[in-house]
């Protein structure tokens, strides 16, 4: 059935049109021109972001052979998203953040809610020790990983679900010989957090407040999609031994309000056989409108007062680190992302957000969806 | 003093890699046992801050093998540097426990080993090997890294520890660095500050006669791309560095530079690189030392890993997952 499915939704991709005309702020999509162009700014500001070229097999007429879609390797995941399962009590914890510097806006509407502040994860602290078996462990092949995502459970008709590899099934070739004894110069993950310096291993599992923490990467890959006419986001995982990790397992780090609903496992649409977790790109467009309108109301009056001042020639010091978002595009957004703006007094400046804003936009959005995957490195911004 | 403990690789496998394997199996080796040319890469040691402690987590050291490394001239990725190997596939698990593992690893050392002292390049400094057994049916791939790096006697002490590189180099140094690798990422450097205060000169290690002809021990700086972010351990390339410097350079003392600034570091500001004084054997390094390097396993024994990508890879189990 799920073979099929993918069949219809290959034939539907191909037969539907490619967007030719720019309407990200009318209904929050965008054209193949401008994904590339998003890219490319995303590529250019953040160095962790790259473009891919993909299995040339599967390549897509509609994006520049090089720049099929983009790849973060390595995205850290501290935690699961399931320890920060939301209640009532922890309403208190909300906080407000704001990405634009509040006090040039004065505009409150651009902060944004950050839900689980300060929370610690409620599932592994060192005051709740009869809680620690919740980490996977080796001598515990059946899932207590599962156990832990509560009446969610995996419809797994093949029992129980596999996330640790039976250890039964490597082959005994332990080989004590191999190596002449210990080798001093070899650094071992110390078992004690005696480090005196702040930084500690990730290989470690206590931490200075005893959360337990099992550092999980993540390949971030976002694609674009022609039906939807949106960026659509591909996660592969790897948990702390770097083992890939199963469907399930990536099930845990987003939020449980779209695991099993609006992320599922698919074909990764650039190579022939990769399979990795998605969300899928249903809903992005309503969503990313919501968030540009709101965003794109407040550019356009950081625009206006900042004209404003430039006219009566005071120049403000938050231009400086502001004015990326204000450049003009012209046409395809293909100039050189290093180039000055234009000068600010021009008349036609006022365009409000930039549509190489759009991904940078849409990580924040993903970031909701899979709050402990560090997927947004642009909180700088 | 104490001795410089280094942060050994550790071997990160995309899935990818078996998918390719998987092809390669398939429709190139079939039956075939040789030793296949295989390449992974490594970047800076990554660390991230846990926003709910605020503590620095140090990221794996790891090396990456992915789709393309089976391909002729592969291309790194971006920001990373390639490092070359032996791959050997088997074709039963018998055959897999079976092999001669003090063989194959010796084989490599050798190699690498070659290519310090006669070729006295440092390209083959990273070589690894790789043996697996993949069970194609079940999507269960056995594997097993070696990442041989030679054992100095005595061991490499540090004199009064690590401590930040922007204690003893300046911003414009550090940046200079920075601009320098970003263009072309090295594994392996020298560093001599120029005289007119313009950035920093950089070159191959090879050069080190010529290159540090004029300058004083003590501001020669021999740097490489380190992949550990532990705050006390160096990378496991610098111990083939430190080899290849006592074979060439034999030296009372080398000042070593842990070249840790990726894209992130910059624009934060502080930098995280590392600089250290290192003291080893001063004579000159005539014969091959003993070699380590086999990676352990999950339980942290030395023995193969496995990678079960059948919940990814079979089409029944997948079916399963979908909505």
């Amino acid at each position: 059935m799920h073979a099929i499915q993918q069949q219809y939704w290959a034939v539907r991709d191909y037969l539907s049109p490619v967007l030719k005309e720019s309407k990200f702020k009318e209904h929050g999509r965008i054209t193949p021109e401008e994904f590339v162009a998003a890219g490319d700014f995303l590529a250019y500001k953040f160095g962790v972001w790259t473009w891919e070229k993909g299995d040339a097999s599967k390549a897509r007429d509609y994006l520049p052979a090089d720049k099929q879609y983009l790849l973060t390797r390595g995205v850290a995941c501290l935690r699961r998203a399931t320890s920060l399962a939301y209640t009532d009590a922890d309403e208190d914890a909300e906080r407000l953040l704001s990405f634009g510097d509040l006090s040039s806006t004065g505009n409150e509407a651009d902060e944004w809610v950050e839900t689980h502040a300060g929370r610690v994860a409620n599932h592994d602290s060192a005051a709740n020790p009869g809680e620690i078996d919740e980490i996977p462990d080796v001598d515990d092949p059946a899932g207590t990983v599962s156990g832990a995502m509560g009446n969610l459970s995996l419809s797994g008709a093949n029992g129980g679900i596999g996330e640790i590899p039976d250890m039964d099934d490597i082959p005994d070739m332990e080989e004590e010989g191999l190596e002449a004894g210990d080798d001093e110069a070899t650094a071992t993950a110390p078992k004690t957090t005696a480090s005196s310096s702040n930084v500690i291993d990730g290989s470690k599992v206590e931490v200075a407040k005893g959360n337990l923490l099992q550092v999980r990467t993540y390949d971030v890959m976002i694609t674009y999609d022609k039906y939807y006419q949106t960026p659509r986001i591909w996660l592969i995982g790897y948990d702390e031994n770097r083992t890939p990790l199963t469907p399930s397992q990536i099930f845990q780090d987003i939020s449980a309000d779209h695991a099993f609903k609006t992320v599922t496992i698919e074909a990764f649409p650039h190579s022939a056989s990769l399979q990795a977790a998605s969300v899928h790109p249903c809903k992005h467009a309503s969503v990313m409108k919501k968030v540009i309108e709101r965003m794109n109301a407040t550019v356009i009056e950081e625009q206006q007062a900042q004209r404003k001042a430039s006219a009566s020639g005071v120049a403000s010091p938050k231009e400086k680190q502001k004015k990326w978002l204000f450049r003009r595009t012209s046409g395809n957004g293909k100039e050189d992302k290093t180039q000055a703006p234009t000068s600010p007094g021009a008349e036609d400046d006022i365009e409000g957000m930039r549509v190489d804003f759009y991904l940078v936009v849409f990580l924040k959005f993903i970031a909701s969806i899979v709050p402990t995957i560090e997927v947004d490195s642009t909180t700088a911004f | 003093m104490p001795i410089v403990q280094f942060t050994p690789l550790s071997s990160l496998v995309q899935p990818a890699f078996w998918h390719a394997l998987t092809d390669l199996k398939i429709d190139v080796l079939r039956l075939s046992d040789d030793a296949v040319p295989v390449s992974g890469s490594y970047s800076i040691g990554r660390s991230v801050k846990d926003r709910e402690t605020g503590v620095e987590i140090a990221l794996g050291c790891n090396l990456v093998v992915g789709g393309e490394s089976f391909a002729q001239n592969a291309q790194s990725p971006a920001h990373a540097v390639p490092a070359t190997g032996v791959f050997k596939n088997y074709n039963t698990i018998e055959e897999f426990k079976a092999a001669d593992k003090t063989a194959l690893f010796n084989a490599v050392t050798d190699d690498i080993w070659r290519s310090i002292t006669v070729d006295r390049s440092t390209a083959q400094l990273t070589r690894f090997l790789l043996i697996t057994f993949a069970d194609l049916k079940k999507y269960k791939y056995y594997y097993w890294f070696a990442f041989p790096a030679f054992a100095a006697k005595p061991a490499w002490e540090i004199d009064g520890g690590w401590g930040p590189a922007s204690d003893v180099y300046g911003e414009s140094f550090l940046s200079g660095i920075h601009a320098a690798l970003s263009i072309a990422p090295r594994a392996f450097f020298l560093v001599k500050p120029s005289k007119n205060g313009s950035p920093p000169e950089i070159a191959p290690v090879e050069e080190y006669d010529t290159f540090f002809a004029d300058v004083p021990p003590e501001e020669r700086t021999v740097a490489f791309l380190d992949p550990s972010a532990a705050p006390t351990n160096p990378g496991w390339p610098l111990r083939n560095l430190l080899v290849y410097l006592a074979v060439h350079h034999p030296a009372s003392q080398h000042r070593i530079l842990c070249w840790r600034d990726s894209e992130g570091a910059v624009h934060g500001g502080a930098s995280r690189s590392l600089v250290g004084v290192l003291r080893g054997p001063s004579s000159k390094l005539e014969e091959k030392p003993a070699a380590v390097g086999w990676e352990k396993n999950v339980q942290g024994k030395l023995g193969p890993r496995v990678a079960d990508l059948a919940p990814m890879m079979d089409p029944t189990r997948l079916a399963d997952q979908a909505v």
